[in-house]
């Protein structure tokens, strides 16, 4: 085959035609104006890459996410509506008591005598209390174990277990406020419980995280 | 989708790491998917959009729209690939709104592409090209993809992709040739 001038563009196609076509650029100025051109757009092209920094394009992205992501707020942040539903629920069962405690001679209106377990007995609200002050002990000495974590949190996820840890608290001081108002409240109780659990699950995890970084 | 703090993602994670823990929500992952594209992804919209903050907004609208999407994500492409694609879908829909309120293109008011050096010639050159042979050039030429990479992002056989970046080439050098007469 004789290389001419129109075979170029059908070379740079096909590699097995390139030395015929190198053997003909040799000789031709134009093809060889050409396919330098043909070089040239590629090795211009990778000037073409534009680089700038965009330091806050990854926060906008980021805020972006959070905002758009409200997720269900964890039952430690969910305790006044808690403790409303508790109170309303508390209300309703309790008036149709006190009515009938009411209309009751005295020796037989004792708390839990009419095996109404949302009210404590004297004994078992002794137990309840013991309990309390045992558990109240062991996850204070988690919280002395996790105190230099949470003083400079190193981490996001340790910021948020301490913001986390200071809701607990306090929903834990307002419930026992209420249940010194009403001790033998079970729901009171119950809500108390489920508060130190979430506390204890909380310093649990955050120390067990800690170690294994 | 739950958001997690950073867990446990090792330093350098495979992409299969990478796309699990980006379904897990992981802010961490998305960090790193942003961290490993978003130089590539910024140059890529702006060589479409043609103005650096329509570019940021493209890929920020890309990402939000990885983040939301991401739990459907089967992983019958690579990660990469969802995420350009997606890219060059926000690309589009901006040109799309662009036409529709009759904007033009960020001002660009080129001489003759021969009068130039041949890098503005080349950007007036380009604007000449159509969609898919810009886009080939601009993903292969300019970005540095490989044609497997190209081809699975714009769901076409790889010989297709080597086709149109030769036509891109070939029109290139032409108008190039042309206006330099």
């Amino acid at each position: 085959m004789k290389f001419e001038c129109g075979d170029l563009e059908q070379a740079l196609r096909t590699p097995e035609l390139m030395p015929e076509a190198r053997e003909h650029l040799r000789f031709c100025a134009e093809c060889r104006r050409e396919y330098q051109l043909w070089l040239q757009i590629s090795s211009t092209a990778r000037s073409l890459h534009e680089e700038w920094e965009t330091p806050e394009l990854w926060g906008r992205i980021r805020s972006t996410i959070e905002a758009g992501i409200q997720p269900a707020p964890p039952v430690w942040k969910r305790w006044p509506v808690l403790a409303i539903a508790a109170a309303i629920l508390l209300a309703l069962i309790a008036t149709p008591l006190l009515w009938q405690r009411a209309h009751t001679p005295a020796s037989h209106a004792q708390p839990g005598a009419n095996g109404d377990d949302d009210f404590l007995t004297e004994q078992a609200l002794a137990e309840v209390e013991k309990n309390e002050a045992a558990y109240r002990q062991s996850i204070d000495k988690l919280s002395r174990l996790a105190e230099a974590k949470l003083k400079k949190p190193a981490s996001p996820y340790v910021a948020n277990e301490q913001e986390k840890l200071l809701a607990i608290d306090s929903a834990i001081d307002e419930t026992r406020a209420n249940v010194k108002l009403n001790r033998f409240n079970v729901h009171l109780q119950t809500t108390l419980a489920d508060l130190y659990r979430e506390k204890q699950q909380t310093l649990e995890e955050l120390l067990s995280r800690e170690q294994k970084n | 989708m739950p958001l997690r703090f950073p867990g446990a993602l090792p330093e350098h994670p495979t992409e299969a790491q990478l796309a699990d823990e980006c379904r897990r929500g992981n802010l961490r992952a998305f960090e790193m998917l942003y961290q490993q594209h978003a130089s590539r992804m910024k140059s890529l919209a702006f060589r479409m959009l043609g103005s650096r903050a329509d570019a940021e907004d493209a890929v920020q609208e890309a990402f939000l729209k990885v983040h939301k999407a991401v739990r459907g994500f089967e992983g019958q492409s690579s990660l990469a690939t969802w995420v350009y694609r997606i890219l060059l879908n926000c690309c589009y829909d901006a040109l799309r709104r662009r036409e529709r309120l009759a904007e033009t293109a960020p001002a660009r008011d080129f001489p003759a592409p021969g009068k130039l050096p041949l890098k503005l010639a080349l950007e007036r050159a380009l604007a000449m090209l159509n969609d898919r042979q810009r886009i080939v050039f601009l993903m292969f030429e300019v970005e540095g993809l490989k044609h497997s990479e190209i081809a699975a992002i714009l769901e076409v056989p790889e010989g297709t992709c080597r086709s149109w970046l030769f036509e891109a080439k070939s029109q290139l050098k032409r108008i190039l040739t042309e206006t330099a007469r």
